[in-house]
């Protein structure tokens, strides 16, 4: 066994001769990509894929939302920050010295979403001044929209998330909007998601990529009009709640890191973007 | 009326050890359908929603050995230094001990924040951060039941080394260590056991979700089962998303469990040589 | 503290083992003081800006309006729940297993208890929003079921053992004599038990119960997960069925936004310092009321 002071030396001269050592050791050839939850399967499927053509650049991920990304660009703790709505003034005032440059990836939209048990009933689309209405508190029960006799849980999410950021500035012209009608704050497209499928009278904002049989999208009703939530009326333009996907660096890309984006823009990446749920680049508007 | 009274009681104490079976058979019921031999050597894919844990494993191993490795030699040293160094000094030795229940009361995510501050800022979000994030958090655990081991040591036996001649160095090294071995590495395991079980601390300081592989530097970020299943329980709709998140939590019950039998064996060999 | 050090035996400074020793004593001092000082540090421009404001406010808003008061209304509520949920039944299996029980059961019971300890707080978490969360909103017929109360039934069960296993403790160190003497008086096992061990052990008990609420107060992830995210006092207060927010999740769920620094950041490590300070008082006065019980 060792002697224990002889142990103590070790243990002071490793705590102590580290920070050195692993400032030398840090320039390697990783990639650290953090924030919105929209965009995070898109990076991690094309992270998945692009190691097999390039193995020896390392991709990680983490999730936590569009103003986690672009805090993590903005400090340059993370490579590539992903946002899924516009850095706001706050946060290009916050990060100037950073010279923050957005890369968008792809477009997608945001829909009003509710529990299947409410679309069941026959809520397929609401107004904006409806939402608007439950957000503030104004309407808490689905049988003032149509809907069975039944408080609406109203799910909110965290107030950097960049669904809610384009969500609310359609709804309520302001992107940063409270809504004091909210029962539930969460975090992540997955999470939201969840809470909203077990519940039976949730309403809630989404990604048209989390849409499914149990999380249904409404549509958008304007006089006789219904714009229904699919890309189709994303793409050809009437669907209001779209937004691009971006990812943010600090300065122009370098390296691997500029590699692994133009790899995301070029037709592999566009392939994914596409597979995942969103619309690829210059296929809007047609 | 005394009889009823006595039903109640053992009914109460029922319930609380109802409950760790409860917590053990719903991870069993629910995790082991994940597990086979695929699911604990290959790495996650698709979100966590398909493959394995491996790397998730290894990076809590790591990141317990890691704070296990800082963390022993400075609760050894300071539990030495609060029994035997500060013998004649009363007041400085109750100051350091409340201390250390301090440091012991302070909640996990404190040491999240506090540690990214510190020693994010030398190693950014990696293992290394992670390790001596939590190797702090479990300092007062391990620190608190090496004192204990050392205060059950029978005065005679100091007294002895002192009569042959010893200093306090050498009575250290040569009766105090080999004598309380075993309340050490007690303390040691139940270190490890808190530091594998803890999610908070290493939220901001050692993790990212997906592609982390075999560290090659010390900025390198790990990823852990308990940050895993914190992300999968989210994803609860997806039925693979959970039944992937209880098998990392079985896998790492498990883990636990294993660290906590250790400690307690080791703590009743101990009793058992007193006793003799 | 040099003096008192020294004086006595002055062999040490020369002894590698002292040195040893006391640099890794002195790197635990710095580990302490230094998670206080950090927070107070950091704390300081939103005391300097809002002063107690910070903990009145009733609005975390940013960038620019933070106040603490929902999350520190969330974090005391969850605590008084855990500890009335958790309560009756650690004391009963506390008398129980020390009053009744012979020793291997006793051992039995003592080593279940360190066990429901060790359990991951992520793993009560993965728990609640599964089961538990669905169950309270059934068995109360809530629309839904992430609150307030939910949070308090998960840390109840995070913090009995502990409750258990401390009040067990005060009541086995009760001397057995006092016991004795009132079997003699004729007085049944179950009357001692209440009239005679558990007066004495009341200290200990109290102990028990504020070092357990000290730690209910720090859980995160469990939290996190179904407390419901809304930093809201319910109307009306006493509304425990109502979603709210507790500090530890507070914290967990903004943190990444605001890592390292800018006034955000500062208001999420006074939250820190709040939360800190709540632990430490409960957990100190809960050491207090443990050595009363000892000297007793």
């Amino acid at each position: 066994m060792l002697k224990p002071t002889g142990l103590l030396g070790v243990v002071l001269a490793v705590v102590f001769l580290l920070p050195p050592g692993a400032c030398l050791a840090a320039a390697n050839n990783k990639i650290l990509v953090e924030g919105s939850t929209t965009v995070i399967p898109i990076v991690s499927r094309a992270a998945e894929r692009y190691r097999s053509i390039h193995p020896k650049v390392r991709i990680l991920t983490k999730a936590g939302g569009s103003g986690v990304g672009a805090h993590a660009a903005g400090t340059k703790r993370a490579d590539i920050g992903m946002t899924s709505r516009e850095l706001t003034l706050h946060e290009i005032d916050r990060y100037k010295s950073a010279k923050l440059q957005t890369h968008i990836l792809g477009k997608d939209a945001v829909a009003p979403v509710v529990s299947s048990e409410v679309y069941q009933t026959g809520v397929r689309a609401l107004t904006k001044k409806q939402i608007g209405d439950i957000y503030l508190g104004k309407i808490v029960n689905w049988k003032e929209v149509g809907g069975p006799d039944r408080p609406i849980v109203v799910i909110d999410k965290e107030r950097h998330r960049g669904t809610r950021h384009v969500f609310m500035k359609y709804i309520l012209g302001d992107a940063e909007a409270r809504a004091p009608g909210a029962r539930l704050v969460t975090g992540s497209n997955n999470e939201e998601q969840t809470k909203i499928a077990q519940s039976d009278s949730a309403i809630g904002m989404l990604s048209f990529a989390w849409i499914n049989d149990q999380v249904r999208g409404l549509g958008l009703r304007d006089g006789d009009r219904v714009i229904e939530p699919n890309l189709e009326s994303v793409r050809d333009g009437s669907f209001p709640i779209a937004r691009n996907l971006n990812l943010v660096t600090a300065g122009p890309p370098q390296g691997e890191v500029k590699g692994f984006i133009e790899y995301l823009l070029g037709p592999e990446g566009q392939k994914i973007v596409e597979e995942s749920g969103f619309i690829p680049l210059g296929e809007t508007h047609r | 009326m005394e009889k009823g009274i006595l039903v109640m009681l053992r009914a109460f104490t029922l319930i609380a050890c109802g409950l760790l079976v409860f917590v053990l058979s719903a991870a069993i019921v629910r995790g082991l359908p994940a597990i086979d031999a695929v699911f604990l050597t290959a790495e996650s894919k698709n979100f966590g929603l398909e493959g394995g844990i491996f790397y998730q494993t290894l990076g809590t191993l790591i990141l317990i050995s890691g704070a296990a490795a800082v963390g022993l030699p400075i609760a050894l040293g300071s539990a030495l230094f609060q029994t035997e160094y500060l013998r004649r000094a009363p007041r400085l030795k109750k100051s350091f001990r409340v201390l250390m229940d301090a440091l012991n009361s302070a909640p996990t995510i404190v040491f999240g924040l506090v540690g990214y501050l510190v020693f994010g800022a030398a190693f950014g979000v990696s293992w290394l951060t992670g390790a001596f994030t939590l190797a702090v958090m479990i300092l007062p655990t391990m620190q608190s039941s090496m004192v204990e081991a050392f205060e059950a040591l029978p005065e005679t036996y100091r007294e002895a080394g002192k009569s042959l001649g010893m200093g306090r160095g050498a009575i250290i090294r040569s009766i105090l260590l080999p004598q309380c071995f075993y309340g050490a590495a007690t303390g040691l395991f139940l270190g490890l056991a808190r530091a594998a079980g803890e999610t908070a601390a290493i939220l901001f300081t050692a993790t990212t979700f997906s592609g982390v592989t075999i560290p090659e530097s010390a900025s390198d970020p790990a990823t852990t089962l308990q940050t895993h299943i914190f992300t999968l329980a989210q994803e609860g709709l997806d039925p693979r998303a959970a039944e992937n998140a209880w098998g990392a939590a079985l896998v790492l019950l498990t883990l636990v469990f294993v660290l906590l039998s250790a400690a307690m064996w080791i703590r009743s060999r101990l009793h058992w040589e007193s006793a003799a | 503290m040099k003096t008192a050090l020294l004086n006595s035996h002055s062999e040490n400074l020369r002894s590698p083992m002292f040195w040893a020793v006391s640099t890794s004593a002195l790197i635990a001092l710095v580990a302490g003081l230094g998670l206080l000082g950090f927070l107070i540090i950091e704390s300081v421009p939103v005391f300097s800006r809002q002063g107690l404001g910070f903990l009145s406010g009733t609005e975390w808003f940013g960038p620019d309006e933070f106040g603490a008061w929902p999350m520190i209304y969330g974090s005391l509520a969850t605590a008084f729940l855990a500890s009335l949920f958790a309560l009756p039944i650690a004391l009963g299996s506390a008398v129980y297993t020390a009053e009744f029980l012979s020793p291997k059961p006793r051992l039995a019971v003592k080593a279940a208890m360190e066990y429901l300890a060790g359990v991951p707080g992520i793993v009560y978490g993965l728990l609640g929003m599964t089961l538990l969360a669905q169950w309270v909103r059934n068995v109360f017929d809530l629309i839904d079921g992430n609150s307030l109360l939910t949070a308090g039934l998960l840390l109840a069960v995070m913090i009995l053992p502990t409750v258990t296993t401390l009040s067990e403790d005060a009541l086995r160190a009760v001397p057995r004599r006092y016991r004795e003497t009132a079997w003699s008086l004729g007085m049944n096992r179950v009357a001692t038990a209440f009239c005679v061990s558990l007066p004495m052990a009341l200290p200990g008990i109290c102990g028990a119960v504020f070092l357990g609420v000290g730690r209910a107060l720090g859980e995160t992830v469990a939290v996190m997960l179904v407390i419901g995210g809304l930093d809201r006092i319910p109307v009306p207060w006493f509304n425990l069925f109502a979603p709210g927010q507790s500090i530890p999740s507070k914290l967990g769920r903004e943190a990444a936004e605001a890592l390292g620094g800018g006034y955000h950041w500062h208001a999420l490590m006074a939250l820190g310092l709040v939360l800190f300070v709540l632990a430490l008082s409960l957990s100190l006065a809960g050491r207090w009321f443990l050595t009363r019980q000892r000297s007793a």
